[in-house]
């Protein structure tokens, strides 16, 4: 399995498609940061305008805490985005290239050939999280340094102390790439039914976008299914800034989450192990 | 002797007595406040209340006559901008009146209630009350009604085995800001879609306690020229 | 001798298409087996049943005496396959897709064996570049090295030379004698050109629309007694008089304008000859076509 995973990975980087993300998050973030430069220090004392009429603040609230909390907010499109790019190619790939028959013609299960390209896939999804990471607050504080997080949280400012803060990221990364690895895993399903990669791109972005909207709309029928859309839960990375941490939403989360990772991994190996490959 | 009678009784009444002329008390609390010429202090800052949460901060207060104030702090610190200045002067400035209400015991500590009605239309204060203990020359009790920031109430308590100066080892500021004016973000917790939250006013407490005080000492100008840190 | 392909009663149906009917063969070890039929034939079908890309509707494979069902892995590391066109990642070098493909296929593969399989098919000066620069007889080539790097015991080659020019195919058809005869490789081989099989095969079976027509020693049924020999004759009256008490007669198929076409052994045919000529029938010419060619051609004629 390993031997199948390192080569796995190996095809996946060797593909020029795969740096798309990488660039992205290293062109984009730093945009948003220098924007924040000029522009995040109205926008903090706008936010506590209010409270900054009776006292005076001091310190550095617009540090690379911060900005990279707002960062973190782009998991709602751009991320899957650049998550479905590579996933969807992972099995649809090999039929585009007409590269399945060399493979599958091997001495090793299609169990296995499944299974290794969804865990390079978890591995990739898993990168490009660290490497918005680094860039959010490697970068961040090397232009803001660091400090206290001001955000909001159920209508309250919270504002964490600078040493309670870079658990909380860690863990709020781990968990954005449990959420993405359920957009990796959904375009993965979704590459093992076609010959062709556009199709799982553009479906799990649509899926994600219409669940997104479902969500949004304030009709009781929506807010209904709404508990049932993965799309819901993949938010929950704020309740890690929450003070104290709601343990429950959190775990609930997680599960849920997780849940959806092996139902699509399941799904995807169910229709592999069947496929006839004609490509 | 006639004359030397009604002056030692005055002065007698103005020394051990209650003075209920609001002038007088006043003038008292500047002249025992002119004393301290400047001073550095830390203060350790604890907040209670709904709507915000901020872990305990540390921040070093410098304060130089007549009415020079800043703050420096490693991390991030928020502080009451009326707990940063005691001195009688930033508390009477411009023109007002005043008026001596009554007495009130406040902690057992006597102390005699005026209020200061500013008559300029330019400040945000528009009403306080005071309550001086007059035997120490300091205010117990502040207050203080604001044209749009509510109302706040500061409580000082001080420790003359300390400091021989009228600065308070610890101050409990309440507040009651009205309501907030940013829309809450649209961030929802699972389950809770687009429900609206009410805006609820903000009220709470900030608690200051003051140590190490270098009263005296000198503290150079430029000081209070950096930019808040 | 040792059956190394056994397929039984082997049938695969799309959903509108029977592609492969009731399918039986068997191959030897040793053998250079040749699998023929027009396109669309079902070669392919059973090629990629036989390599678990497809699953049968119905029907046993069994290779090395195994069922394929449920040895899978034990026998694809005794098998190398190309199936259809070779396909690679062409963003990748020769040398690395072999390298990547070695280590999924059973075997320590070393970059040794690498070098020395991309020397017997020609490749060895491009084993650097990458796949998407090749030409297809290149890609052809290439796709033959990937099925020996791990020293298989049965190759199976789906149409090897389509595509190749007279030398490539000549090439090709050298390195399967090579590997039959020098390497004891048993060879299943699939092509749609009758010619090619012959030259190389020792059995052979012919297919069409998914069952076997034919099936045999390819010396035996190339060389098959029974010829089709057309005589053109410019006397068509005359000559169906003079066969009539005859025993030609009994050897005649059919005869259309002026085109007598007898079912006979070769060394008959200038007995025939010499009677009618004997019998004052010019004899314009004299075609005899192998029956297996042309029963070949038919069919093949008839799909396209």
């Amino acid at each position: 399995m390993f031997n199948l995973v390192s080569i796995e990975l190996y095809k996946i980087f060797k593909k020029w498609r795969t740096y798309i993300g990488f660039i992205v998050v290293a062109v984009l973030i730093p945009v948003i940061q220098i924007a924040m430069l000029m522009e995040g220090q109205r926008s903090i004392n706008f936010m506590t305008r209010n409270l900054q009429q009776s006292f005076l603040f001091v310190g550095n609230l617009l540090n690379s805490y911060f900005v990279s909390y707002l960062i973190l907010n782009s998991l709602a499109i751009h991320i899957p985005f650049l998550i479905a790019l590579v996933a969807g190619d992972l099995l649809a790939g090999e039929a585009t290239g007409g590269t399945y028959r060399i493979l599958i013609t091997r001495p090793v299960s299609r169990f296995s050939i499944v299974t290794a390209k969804f865990i390079a896939g978890m591995v990739y999804t898993f990168l490009l999280i660290l490497w918005l990471a680094i860039i959010s607050l490697g970068l961040g504080t090397i232009i803001f340094g660091t400090g206290e997080l001001l955000n909001y949280s159920n209508g309250s400012i919270i504002i964490l102390a600078q040493n309670d803060v870079l658990w909380r990221f860690l863990l709020a990364y781990g968990f954005a790439v449990l959420s993405m690895g359920v957009v990796a895993s959904l375009a993965f399903l979704f590459s093992s039914l076609v010959e062709n990669a556009i199709g799982p791109i553009i479906s799990t972005m649509a899926i994600i976008i219409i669940f997104m909207i479902v969500s949004a709309i304030n009709i009781s029928l929506f807010q209904s299914i709404r508990p049932y859309l993965f799309t819901n839960y993949i938010d929950t990375w704020r309740s890690f800034f929450d003070n104290p941490i709601d343990v429950h939403t959190v775990i609930k989360s997680v599960l849920i989450l997780l849940a959806h990772i092996v139902v699509f991994y399941s799904a995807a190996l169910f229709v592999f192990k069947r496929k006839d490959i004609l490509t | 002797m006639k004359k030397i009678v009604p002056i030692i009784l005055i002065i007698a009444g103005t020394c051990f007595g209650q003075a209920t002329n609001p002038d007088v008390i006043i003038k008292n609390l500047k002249e025992a406040f002119s004393k301290v010429k400047d001073y550095s202090v830390d203060a350790d800052i604890k907040v209670d209340a709904s709507f915000i949460k901020v872990p305990e901060m540390k921040a070093k207060i410098f304060y130089k006559q007549p009415d020079k104030t800043h703050i420096q702090s490693t991390g991030f610190a928020m502080i009451p901008r009326k707990g940063l200045d005691f001195s009688p002067a930033s508390i009477f400035k411009g023109k007002y009146t005043s008026f001596y209400v009554k007495e009130d015991i406040i902690d057992n500590i006597k102390t005699s209630v005026i209020k200061i009605i500013p008559l300029e239309d330019n400040g945000e204060v528009i009403l306080s009350t005071l309550w001086v203990d007059q035997s120490n020359n300091v205010i117990r009790k502040i207050e203080s009604s604001t044209k749009t920031n509510g109302t706040f109430v500061i409580n000082l308590s001080y420790d003359f085995s300390l400091n021989k100066y009228p600065l308070p080892s610890s101050i409990t500021f309440s507040f009651d800001v009205g309501r907030m004016n940013f829309a809450p973000r649209n961030e929802d917790s699972p389950g809770m879609a687009g429900e609206k939250k009410p805006a609820k006013n903000i009220t709470g407490k900030v608690f200051i306690t003051y140590s190490n005080y270098i009263v005296n000492k000198g503290i150079p100008d430029k000081v209070f020229e950096e930019k808040e840190k | 001798m040792e059956k190394i392909i056994e397929i039984e009663n082997l049938s695969k149906q799309f959903k509108d298409i029977k592609a492969v009917d009731n399918l039986n063969l068997n191959v030897y070890k040793g053998d250079v087996f040749g699998f023929l039929g027009p396109n669309g034939a079902g070669k392919s079908t059973t090629i990629r049943m036989m390599t678990s890309l497809i699953s049968p509707t119905d029907g046993k494979i069994k290779i090395f005496g195994s069922s394929l069902n449920e040895k899978r892995n034990e026998i694809l590391k005794k098998i190398g396959a190309i199936v259809e066109k070779p396909d690679f990642y062409g963003y990748l070098s020769a040398f690395k897709n072999l390298e990547m493909l070695g280590k999924i296929s059973g075997k320590e593969i070393s970059s040794k064996r690498i070098m020395e399989v991309l020397e017997l098919v020609g490749l060895e000066k491009r084993y650097t570049s990458k796949v998407k620069t090749f030409s297809h007889g290149m890609k052809q080539r290439l796709g033959i090295a990937q099925a020996l790097i791990h020293d298989p015991e049965l190759i199976i080659l789906d149409e090897p030379t389509t595509g190749l020019d007279p030398q490539g195919m000549k090439e090709i058809r050298d390195l399967i004698v090579y590997l039959s005869k020098e390497k004891n490789k048993t060879i299943f081989l699939s092509s749609h050109i009758l010619y090619e099989v012959e030259l190389v095969a020792n059995r052979m079976i012919i297919i069409n629309k998914g069952s076997a027509k034919v099936e045999g020693i390819v010396e035996e049924l190339l060389n098959s007694n029974k010829l089709r020999v057309t005589f053109e004759v410019d006397d068509t009256e005359k000559t169906k008089l003079i066969l009539n008490n005859t025993l030609w007669i009994n050897k005649l198929e059919t005869e259309l304008n002026g085109k007598f076409i007898f079912l006979m052994q070769q060394e008959e045919i200038p007995g025939l000859n010499k009677y009618l000529v004997q019998n004052d029938i010019a004899v314009k010419a004299v075609i005899p076509t192998r029956s297996l060619e042309e029963y070949f051609l038919n069919i093949t004629q008839k799909e396209s």
